[in-house]
């Protein structure tokens, strides 16, 4: 049905437990790395990184975990938050990247 | 109470540095390439979106002999405009636009699954893949309406698009009443994606 794989890669999650959060027809941002970590995952799914539906299937379970928590403890709640775990794990999966690789790498800067 | 909506600094500081560092490590292992975040969301943000269906709406608003090819035939007369590459995909073939006009109110809809003219919307909202909205779209669609904001004289009447994978509906409002003095440009920026699907109407320019 859809010819560009970003309308297929989005049109999957509309409706879903992991859909974006989106205003008057475009994909909604507050931060800069909420852009950048939407796009790397669907630049990364496209050029054939790993399968769009293992990276949605991570993200609806991070976006789960975050409900089964305690009120008391729960951080606030931040899509893409979740969206960036999601992304980190289905890239350990494939083996792009490695565990600790990105935590080592986020903690020297 | 106030604690509970403080926003955690640190943690938000933390997922910026965290995308930041994975955004290099993949740049450097060869994986990403420098713009391919930007190629992806340029679809999003300048290739397809309700932008473009506000262009040609206020296009058929200042010129209604391209209102009429519009509505004749729908692809043919996007095609006049020349969107960028992209927009006048599988997507856009099958679009057709309906006017709203003083006896008839349009309002777009998909009992099947969740066919939109996305070149011309953009991303459906929330609700659009909502199984109530769908069902009650087609049951009672006055009462609908009228939850939107819109309610419609009973003289009125109203006309239901259900989108499918053949034909993509979208509607072209009627333009506001104190909109003359406005360039098309200006009139493009009153209209709404939800003006489109049918469940908003395009309010009066606001008085400078």
């Amino acid at each position: 049905m859809f010819t560009k794989f970003e309308e297929y890669a989005a049109n999957q999650m509309l409706g879903q437990p992991d859909s974006p959060p989106r205003a008057s027809g475009k994909l909604y941002f507050s931060e800069e790395w909420q852009r950048t970590v939407f796009g790397m995952a669907m630049a990364l799914s496209k050029e054939g990184h790993f399968e769009w539906e293992d990276f949605r299937q991570k993200l609806i379970q991070s976006i789960a975990a975050w409900e089964r928590d305690a009120c008391g403890g729960q951080t606030t709640w931040d899509y893409y938050d979740r969206y960036a775990m999601a992304l980190m794990a289905v890239l350990e999966e494939y083996g792009v990247i490695e565990a600790g690789e990105v935590a080592s790498l986020a903690a020297m800067s | 109470m106030s604690a509970l909506f403080e926003y955690d600094d640190d943690r938000e500081i933390a997922s910026a540095a965290k995308v930041r560092a994975l955004e290099a490590l993949l740049i450097k292992k060869g994986v990403l390439g420098s713009d391919s975040v930007d190629t992806v969301l340029r679809h999003f943000e300048t290739v397809a979106g309700s932008f473009n269906g506000a262009r040609i709406v206020a296009r058929a608003w200042v010129d209604p002999a391209y209102k009429q090819r519009l509505l004749d035939d729908t692809p043919k007369a996007i095609a006049e405009l020349n969107f960028p590459l992209g927009m006048d995909g599988a997507e856009g073939e099958h679009m057709k636009a309906v006017a709203n006009t003083p006896e008839t109110h349009n309002l777009i809809i998909c009992t099947l699954c969740s066919c939109y003219p996305w070149p011309v919307l953009g991303l459906p909202p929330y609700w659009y893949k909502d199984p109530v909205f769908r069902s009650r779209g087609v049951r009672e669609p006055r009462a609908v309406l009228k939850e939107f904001g819109v309610p419609i004289a009973p003289e009125r009447e109203v006309k239901v698009w259900d989108s499918s994978a053949q034909i993509r509906w979208f509607v072209v409002p009627e333009r506001p009443a104190g909109s003359e003095h406005l360039s098309e440009d200006e009139l493009a920026e009153l209209i709404t994606p939800e003006a489109m699907m049918g469940v908003a109407l395009v309010p009066s320019p606001k008085v400078a």
